[in-house]
């Protein structure tokens, strides 16, 4: 190879090589900044109160205490309220995905009258913040003697303008080739819906789930005021009733935050890629 | 009496009667209030025990020593039963209570906090204790006046105050020492932590004198100190209070001692109260000598600080200096209620648990379990909290300052209705002030307007 060629193309791989550098360089300064606070809630959960107080704070549990993790899991309750929490996040999780599809799937292959309209007024929905609704939906639960039940912590969640509205968009990606071969060979709407839209539009049915399950998961205020005692209620209230406005055992606080998490985190970790699939999905074309 | 007399005598009185509410002040709530009857006796007609919930907010350790005291009463005796349901904080209990009013879904006693009084009265659905005191012939005279006089409206006691803390001074007496002061004459007006704070940093015992939270409870409790009352129309206990009265002559002097504590490097400012503890950890890094806080907090401040992490501090606490005047500190805390809706029994059962948590034995368990200071006299005198006292004399500092001092309208406390609101527009005032630099007069007159409309929108939702 010719000696400029030569030359050249040295530089070119160590500009790539730079840019790689820079690249991964600029991603461990942002991991940092979004891992920190879960990596000092860990640390802190592990040190002693006094420890917490100190400043500057310790980075790193050079003599780890164990013993807030019993104390959180006993005086949040969090054997009972995990299995609660767990019980109606997955319940919730999957009407939502269920009814989004069915939702979705109408607004994307089907020809009805007011169409257009009834989407419309599905994403509107999507503006009333849930404050405003909410002293009527616990009304409403209340009179059908649903409080304190899990049913009462389900029912008002398992529709959303939202899911119906990201299921639309993914099936209307499907093919009308595809439809009309599932048309000739017999397929009728539901067959072609299951056998044919849902699996396609997979990794977004995962993103919708883990987004539910996100958020059920971390609802408060809900049943807070919906349950009465241990039988119904779910770990976020369990949370805040570790919660302290002193330093007592703010240990015990972060253990706490770090058990009602597990969960989550186990979530995350199996759907990984599908979540990754499905919020990426639109931005490669073809 | 003739059949003729008797009935035109019972005309007159009722229509006396009637005429004495239309004329009695105070809103269509008060009057409502004072015919509400609390049913004392009800407890008797009971065929078995009365079981009863009550929500409150207390957690962890302050928890435990509730639940202890429960089921002291619960075995004490066979005609009430106590169930504690922990909805974990004061204003989410408060909205499980409001959203409890349209389904009926109520606790049988419900501990709200102080600044939730008004919002209380407004809803119309408690028992007044005043009721239970008068039916019952209850003894409050050992009880610490300014205490009752808080939950006190329009002459009606609303709430039996359950747990009582307010600010105090806590300081560094080594510093003190370092600066050539006195650690045991510790400032008590705002003049002497001006002179105090001037010494400590000449001195370099410490960076500055005095750390700040931004606390809106600067502005009530100084007032209060000062004599002043906070809201208007008796400080909303005549009427309903339709406006602030902080922006006059002594709020300003207030929010301007603070602006230039800061301005000449006596004061740190710390930031805002949610969950902050900086103006504590200051005095730990030797940055500030003094600061006011909860007496609350006081056990977790001596644990901490007495952990031998911080080995130049040696904590003092003392009186919370403030203006000088006819006045005193003002009560905070939370107060237990009976809700309306519960059957008579369960009211009936409601005040007997209450009459039991007022027992000076009870309190004196609570005060030393907590931290929280009794609500009567009578508890001195019970053993457990004479010795926890005397061992740590600084617990007894937040009970003198409610003893000492005038019971005034001042000292009575504001009754706000959004009271949240209120306190929002005066931390917003002193950020403003305390880090953009405006003037402590313009940053006070638009904490008032601000106040204000929140107070008129308030008042004209509730009518």
């Amino acid at each position: 190879m010719p000696a400029e060629t030569e030359m050249a193309a040295r530089q070119a791989r160590r500009r790539r090589q730079l840019r790689l550098v820079g690249r991964y360089v600029l991603l461990s300064a942002l991991a940092v900044i979004v891992l920190f606070p879960i990596y000092i809630t860990v640390v802190n959960s592990l040190l002693r109160p006094d420890q917490i107080a100190a400043r500057p704070p310790s980075l790193f549990p050079t003599d780890p205490q164990w013993g807030a993790y019993p104390d959180a899991w006993t005086d949040g309750h969090m054997g009972r309220y995990l299995l609660n929490s767990v019980i109606v996040t997955t319940a919730i999780m999957v009407g939502q995905v269920l009814l989004a599809i069915l939702a979705a799937s109408a607004f994307a292959f089907l020809e009805f009258p007011g169409r257009r309209v009834l989407f419309v007024v599905f994403l509107a929905t999507m503006m009333v913040p849930f404050e405003v609704v909410f002293f009527t939906n616990y009304q409403t639960i209340a009179d059908l003697g649903l409080l304190n039940t899990y049913g009462g912590l389900v029912l008002p969640f398992l529709a959303t303008g939202f899911g119906a509205f990201l299921l639309r968009q993914a099936f209307l990606t499907v093919p009308t080739d595809l439809r009309d071969a599932a048309a000739m060979d017999g397929y009728g709407h539901w067959r072609f819906l299951w056998r044919v839209a849902v699996p396609l539009a997979r990794p977004t049915v995962a993103a919708l789930s883990v987004f539910a399950f996100l958020s059920a998961w971390g609802q408060y205020l809900w049943p807070l005021v919906a349950t009465n005692d241990e039988k119904a209620r779910t770990v976020q209230v369990g949370l805040a009733q570790l919660r302290d406005t002193s330093l007592n055992d703010i240990n015990v606080t972060f253990a706490g935050v770090v058990l009602a998490s597990v969960p989550l985190i186990i979530l995350l970790l199996v759907f990984q890629r599908q979540l990754v699939r499905g919020l990426t999905a639109g931005a490669v074309k073809g | 009496m003739s059949r003729a007399r008797s009935s035109t005598l019972q005309a007159t009185v009722v229509l006396a009667a009637v005429l004495t509410l239309m004329v009695l002040p105070g809103g269509a709530g008060v009057a409502a209030a004072q015919s509400v009857k609390c049913p004392v006796k009800a407890l008797a007609r009971a065929s078995g025990p009365v079981e009863i919930v009550m929500w409150h907010s207390m957690n962890r350790a302050n928890e435990e020593t509730l639940q202890r005291l429960t089921n002291t009463f619960n075995a004490s005796q066979s005609a009430v039963k106590v169930q504690l349901l922990n909805t974990t904080s004061y204003r989410d209990t408060f909205t499980k209570f409001r959203a409890g009013l349209s389904s009926g879904e109520l606790p049988d006693i419900v501990q709200l906090e102080d600044t939730a009084l008004q919002g209380v009265i407004d809803s119309r659905s408690v028992v007044p204790i005043g009721a239970c005191v008068k039916a019952d012939s209850y003894d409050t005279k050992d009880f610490v006046e300014r205490v009752l006089d808080y939950y006190t409206v329009g002459g009606t006691l609303y709430g039996m105050p359950f747990n009582v803390s307010n600010p105090v001074l806590y300081y560094n007496k080594q510093a003190f020492q370092k600066a050539g002061l006195d650690p045991n004459t510790p400032p008590k007006t705002l003049a002497d932590v001006r002179s105090v704070s001037e010494k400590l940093v000449t001195s370099g015992a410490t960076k500055s004198g005095y750390s700040i939270k931004l606390d809106p409870w600067y502005l009530e409790q100084w007032l209060a100190k000062a004599g002043k009352p906070y809201v208007n129309n008796g400080n909303g206990r005549d009427k309903r209070a339709t406006a602030v009265a902080f922006n006059t002559k002594a709020g300003r002097e207030i929010f301007t001692w603070l602006d230039s504590m800061v301005d000449d490097k006596l004061a740190l400012n710390t930031g805002p109260p949610e969950g902050n503890i900086d103006n504590l950890l200051a005095i730990g890094a030797g940055n500030s000598a003094m600061t006011i806080d909860t007496s609350a907090n006081l056990g977790t401040i001596l644990q901490v600080l007495g952990s031998g992490q911080f080995p130049n501090v040696t904590v003092g606490v003392a009186p919370m200096p403030g203006p000088s005047g006819k006045g005193g500190v003002l009560v905070g805390g939370a107060a237990l209620y009976i809700p309306k809706a519960s059957s008579p029994e369960k009211q009936a059962a409601a005040w007997e648990f209450i009459k039991f948590l007022n027992e000076p034995s009870s309190q004196a368990e609570w005060s030393v379990g907590t931290g929280y200071v009794p609500n009567r006299a009578l508890a001195l005198d019970e053993p457990v909290l004479k010795a926890a006292w005397a061992k740590t004399p600084e617990y007894k500092v937040a009970y003198d300052q409610l003893v000492s001092g005038v019971n005034n309208v001042a000292t009575a406390g504001p009754v706000i209705g959004p009271y949240r609101e209120v306190r929002e527009a005066v931390v917003n005032a002193m950020t403003r002030m305390l880090t953009q630099g405006v003037d402590p007069k313009s940053a006070l007159a638009d904490a008032a307007s601000t106040a204000n409309d929140q107070i008129e929108s308030y008042n004209a939702r509730v009518g």
